[in-house]
């Protein structure tokens, strides 16, 4: 076995800054799957980048990275374009961003082997029309004609694939070729890679945030945080039997389906706080097409229960929420939030003030769900100002204090929000929601966008807020995991219906539904078990 | 997974810290300028319209810094005193402009309804009347001076300031933050005025800056045309225009002063605008 | 993964959607026409309501008016009041006026005593080859400083923007002043005065008035050109074909420059009016008859009718050319005509 890929020593930055690599040295043996795990920033994608010759403008770098033996630090243009057409292949991360919009399918799969392989047009047309059925896409001769944004997510990332494949490379990388991806789409995608690289014997290099993820794909795994390897051997080992901290604790941070974890609430005879029945929403779209979005929900929580509500994009899961919270209106169907139902009307000022008071929500994106101009400090004491009618320097006070609850110290009450991280941001997300003293906290993936180890943070944070403030929660993700380590109540969705609710322990163990199966299935596994995670 | 939340957010990014060199170069210029102007009563070395028969098209010399026009009035004295009508109309357009269409364009981006629609409509139609043209077409109907231009451009220019905050409003009302405030139980008028109003505003005085330019060289050009200012007022439009006799028979000066501080002007002006909605709209940090 | 899912901008359900996909292939860019051709029509009418009704801001009597710097003579405002049917509702006058303008006649003029139609036709040649001249100007030179300027990053990059921003500051009256001092009177190369005799003396009379109208709008475009191909030079799409082997040629040309055309053809409708109202002064100064020369006598000379008309052909052209655009806008990028996405 030969070296495909080596990396020696390879140091990356800009002129009077930091190192953004700092001697990274790792290698791909032929036919062989590597993975390279690390968080955001951790510098993955420079690394495999490098491997294409494809450095960032103005950076400086030293080192080795060799392909077949050829440096892509020292060659020329003409051979790095040889090893891109012919050797080694790249997929990235978001097939809707990476496909020109603008051209079709066909084109995309032939442009190269019409430019630089001399084949006549009829004969690049079959070629790709084959590689296209190869990697599981019917009606391929169709998709040829057709245009990225008639294609799913899903089916464009094998389209990338085959773009990938066609020119049979040795070496394949991929970066984070699932992320932007739901669950089950992924899982048919690491198949088609996994079963590519294996039958081909292709080596690959397979970049991921997602350690069970790399564990389902890879023998070997590389550990990078801040540039650096951390850690390196067979994924079992690292895994299993991490000796670095860092991977220590990114191994405990990655969620797992715990099961039995949240004991469900006491079955009372009061009313259960929300009780939502036959509740739709539809949509009129322009072109007079209607989408139902959420179609007949019905189900209750009770004062003080966590109930997750689980889905894939276009599940329904996220309007279920913005219902909840009066953001949108219901077409049909009732909700009751704490003894109030609620008019299929948009509220007036003075209800949604008064509704504020029982229902708060922390949206997914850290980086857009606080004003960008407003001091955290200030934006929380604002709460106070108009929920608990404190006057100024009250305010102030009630909010430096809860801010420290949530973990954000007073020398931070008068940063403007570009100054936190993600995690931080999320924190002052909660203390604002909070400080309206709600009973119902909904949560719509506030934990989605966050690293591992914020994650694993922020949702014990919220584990905490629960029992201080005696919170309700409701809890939507499209991540069972987190859904088991913090809900005792389950709703799965799928195009825009219920499919199935009930105990998290009871769904997670013996899922009624073909789809609930199919979602938990669909997790990735590791290559020495055939069973999931779990503790 | 971090991938859709680096993207710059436009409208709302990093503003406030230092300008480039060029740009306090530009914003001195601009200074010095409106400062010359403003106190030219006090500043000017002569009476702009004195008129000396015996010292025509002089150049340069210690008696006129910059010359003298065909009628021997000193060069200098006019710009000073021209500026005041040149810069007069551009901030009257800009400052009208900026209010309606904020305005307007708030009320645009905020009602999802058929109000939103109609004005957006009606941004569209005013596109197709350049203000240049609303500015002929007010002075065929009013007569001639500074009144009709100013009035019709402040009207036409109405539509570049409102579209733009019309489209930053729709951006920020389905933001996350925006949202937020709304379930929090905020009054709505408090959260558009007090919250995503000052959010709007660097990117819609950038617009409005570079507006100035526009506007002042559209005057410039009216007066140059004889249809702006009227005689004995003076602008930079019109000096410009009075020196073109001079100009055929081989004397540059006295209409080059006036075209090179319409040009410096316009230059300073587009730099700091483009300073500006660079460093709100551009980079990736 | 990062599911965001909110409803309000919602992708087709996949699967049993496909056949609907495939009829809805078919009829939407019709109705993408259609709707085009139908917001024209309005947007036309519309217009023309503005213009015509302009008149009736000036307070007083009507007659008076049209007849300002006249003898106000008792059968002068008789003829005027015939002419303009003054003594019809406002309504009735309107339609009047429409009726005339879509059947050729445009009214006449008070000064040259000839129809409008007669005066415009007359006119509109030399506007017309000066536009033409001054657009090939702008798009040769505009899109050349633009791509340079793209991809030659550092100094040629700084280099070039500092130019534009010093061009575009530059109006076209001053541009005109300039270049007459320095080609004219300075140099002798051009000519500074008429529109010659047809053919190349044409094309050389009209060099120097197209560069001067043309000089901001170079720069414009030359910006949007550059701003436009920067932002796709940072596409992921880019870096995929770079990544796939292509040269840097194929990936400007097919990529990144084809990509780009959008944005620059939007701004190049948007200028297509600015143009038409700018060689009022460029003719003005170098002596043209064109119909810009001829809006600014008319103005001068108050005479409201060839002005009205003058308006309304500028407003037209405008709201044809971005018309014309907006059809072409799908063939750039089929995502706007589905519907799915706004660029």
């Amino acid at each position: 076995m030969s070296q495909l890929l080596n990396i020696e020593d390879f140091t990356l930055g800009f002129p009077d800054r930091p190192p953004l690599l700092d001697s990274v040295s790792l290698h791909v043996n032929d036919g062989e799957a590597v993975a390279l795990v690390g968080e955001s920033g951790s510098g993955k994608s420079l690394t495999t980048r490098a491997a294409l010759g494809l450095f960032p403008g103005g950076s400086e770098f030293s080192g080795t990275v060799s392909v077949q033996g050829l440096d892509t630090l020292t060659a020329n243009k003409q051979r790095l374009m040889e090893l891109r057409r012919g050797h080694a292949s790249m997929i990235f991360q978001d097939p809707r961003a990476g496909i020109n919009p603008v051209r079709t399918v066909g084109d995309f799969l032939t442009e190269t082997l019409l430019r630089f392989d001399g084949l006549s047009r009829a004969e690049a047309t079959e070629r790709a029309v084959k590689q296209l059925e190869q990697v599981g896409l019917r009606r391929a001769k169709e998709l040829m004609d057709q245009h990225p944004h008639q294609l799913s997510g899903g089916m464009l990332q094998r389209v990338m694939i085959a773009a990938a494949l066609l020119n049979s490379p040795d070496l394949l990388l991929c970066d984070e070729p699932t992320t932007a991806l739901d669950v089950t789409t992924q899982s048919g995608i690491v198949r088609l890679l996994r079963e590519e690289q294996q039958s081909r014997g292709m080596g690959m290099l397979f970049i991921t945030h997602d350690l069970n993820l790399a564990a389902s794909m890879c023998e070997r795994v590389y550990v990078l945080r801040r540039g650096t390897v951390v850690e390196h051997g067979p994924t079992q080992t690292v895994f299993q039997m991490p000796q670095q901290d860092y991977t220590r604790q990114l191994v405990e941070a990655t969620p797992i389906i715990e099961l039995g974890e949240v004991p469900a609430v006491e079955a009372s005879a009061a009313p259960p706080l929300l009780q939502v029945s036959g509740l739709s929403k539809t949509y009129q779209l322009p072109r007079g097409d209607v989408i139902t979005a959420l179609d007949n929900a019905g189900f209750s929580l009770p004062e003080g229960g966590s109930l997750g509500v689980v889905g894939e994009s276009g599940s329904g899961k996220s309007t279920l929420a913005r219902l909840v919270v009066a953001l949108e209106t219901a077409t049909v169907g009732e909700l009751t939030l704490h003894g109030v139902p609620r008019p299929r009307r948009p509220l007036k000022a003075a209800e949604r003030k008064v509704l504020a008071k029982d229902v708060q929500i922390v949206f997914q994106d850290p980086y857009l769900s606080l004003d960008p101009r407003i001091p955290v400090g200030n934006a929380v004491a604002d709460v106070f100002r108009l929920h608990q009618r404190q006057g100024r320097k009250q305010a102030k006070a009630s909010a430096a204090e809860l801010l420290g609850r949530v973990g954000i110290g007073p020398d931070r009450f008068d940063a403007r929000p570009r100054a936190l991280s993600g995690g931080q941001r999320q924190r002052v997300a909660l203390a604002k929601a909070l400080a309206a003293r709600p009973r119902l906290l909904v949560l719509d993936e506030a934990t989605s966008a966050l690293d591992v180890s914020v994650q694993a943070q922020v949702l014990e944070l919220v584990e905490e807020l629960r029992d201080q403030f005696g919170l309700t929660i409701l809890f939507v993700t499209h991540d069972l995991a987190v859904v088991s380590r913090l809900c005792s109540e389950l709703i799965v969705m799928h195009q825009g219906r219920i499919v199935e609710q009930g105990p998290t322990a009871r769904i997670l163990e013996d899922p009624g539904d073909g789809y609930t199966r199919n979602l938990i299935a669909s997790r990735p596994r590791p290559l020495w078990d055939a069973e999931p995670v779990t503790a | 997974m971090t991938l859709a939340i680096q993207l710059p957010q436009a409208g709302l990014r990093r503003y406030g810290s230092l300008l480039s060199p060029m740009a306090w170069g530009a914003l001195a210029v601009a200074a010095a300028v409106v400062l010359l102007s403003l106190f030219a009563p006090v500043l000017a070395p002569y009476d702009p319209d004195y008129v000396d028969l015996n010292n025509v098209l002089a150049g340069p010399g210690p008696q006129h810094l910059l010359g003298t026009d065909a009628l021997g009035r000193d060069l200098l004295s006019r710009l000073m005193h021209g500026g005041r009508t040149s810069l007069l109309g551009p901030t009257i357009v800009v400052i009208g402009s900026t209010v309606l269409g904020l305005l307007l364009g708030l009320v645009a981006g905020w009602s999802e309804g058929w109000l939103g629609k109609v004005l957006g409509r009606l941004f569209d139609l005013l596109f197709a009347f350049p203000a240049l043209l609303m500015a002929m077409l007010a002075i065929a109907l009013f007569g001639k001076g500074l009144f009709a231009p100013i009035l019709a451009m402040t009207i036409a220019y109405v539509p570049y300031v409102a579209r733009l905050a019309q489209s930053l409003v729709v951006a920020e009302r389905s933001r996350p933050y925006v949202q937020a405030y709304r379930v929090l139980g905020f009054r709505t008028p408090w959260v558009v005025l007090g919250r995503v109003l000052p959010n709007l505003i660097p990117t819609v005085g950038a617009q409005s800056t570079l507006n100035f330019g526009y506007v002042l060289a559209d005057l410039a050009a009216l007066s140059f045309i004889g249809l702006g200012v009227q005689p004995p007022t003076s602008d930079w439009g019109a000096m410009i225009e009075e020196s073109r006799g001079a100009l055929l028979g081989g004397y540059i000066l006295p209409a080059f002063w006036p075209a090179l501080v319409v040009v410096l002007v316009v230059v300073a002006v587009n730099v700091i605008g483009e300073e500006l909605s660079d460093r709100i709209g551009g980079k990736l940090s | 993964m990062t599911a965001t899912d909110h409803v309000q901008a919602p992708a087709p359900a996949q699967g049993g959607a496909a056949r609907k996909r495939a009829k809805d292939r078919a009829v939407r860019p019709t109705v993408y026409i259609l709707k085009k051709l139908v917001s024209l029509v309005v947007t036309l009418f519309v217009a023309s309501l503005a213009v015509f009704f302009s008149r009736f801001l000036v307070p007083g009597d009507p007659a008076r008016f049209l007849l300002r710097g006249r003898s106000p003579k008792p059968e002068a405002l008789e003829e005027i009041t015939r002419q303009f049917g003054l003594d019809k509702p406002a309504w009735e006058q309107y339609l009047n006026w429409l009726g005339g303008i879509l059947q050729g006649d445009w009214g006449r003029s008070l000064t040259y005593r000839q129809d409008v139609s007669d005066v415009l036709l007359g006119r509109l040649p030399t506007t017309l080859q000066l536009v033409a001249l001054a657009a090939v100007f702008i798009t040769v030179l505009g899109l050349f400083a633009g791509i340079v300027a793209s991809l030659n990053k550092g100094f040629g990059d700084r280099f070039i923007l500092i130019t534009l921003t010093a061009a575009g500051a530059v109006p076209p009256f001053v541009a005109a002043i300039a270049l007459v001092a320095l080609f004219s009177v300075g140099l002798g190369w051009f000519p500074s005065f008429g529109s010659g005799d047809g053919g190349w003396d044409r094309i050389w009379h009209l060099t120097l008035p197209a560069l001067a109208l043309g000089i901001t709008y170079i720069a414009m475009v030359a910006r949007v050109t550059r701003s436009s191909m920067n932002e796709q030079l940072l596409r992921e799409h880019v870096e995929v074909a770079t990544s796939r082997g292509l040269t840097r040629g194929s990936v400007v040309a097919r990529h990144v420059l084809r990509n780009a055309l959008g944005p620059i053809l939007t701004v190049s409708g948007v200028l297509v009016a600015g143009l038409l109202v700018s060689s009022a002064i460029i003719e003005r100064t170098f002596g043209l008859s064109g119909i810009g020369q001829l809006l600014v006598q008319s103005i001068d000379r108050l005479d409201f009718a060839v002005v009205q008309a003058i308006v309304m052909v500028v407003v037209a052209a405008f709201v044809l050319v971005n018309t014309v655009v907006d059809l072409i806008q799908p063939l750039i990028d089929p995502r706007i005509a589905a519907g799915t996405e706004s660029r």
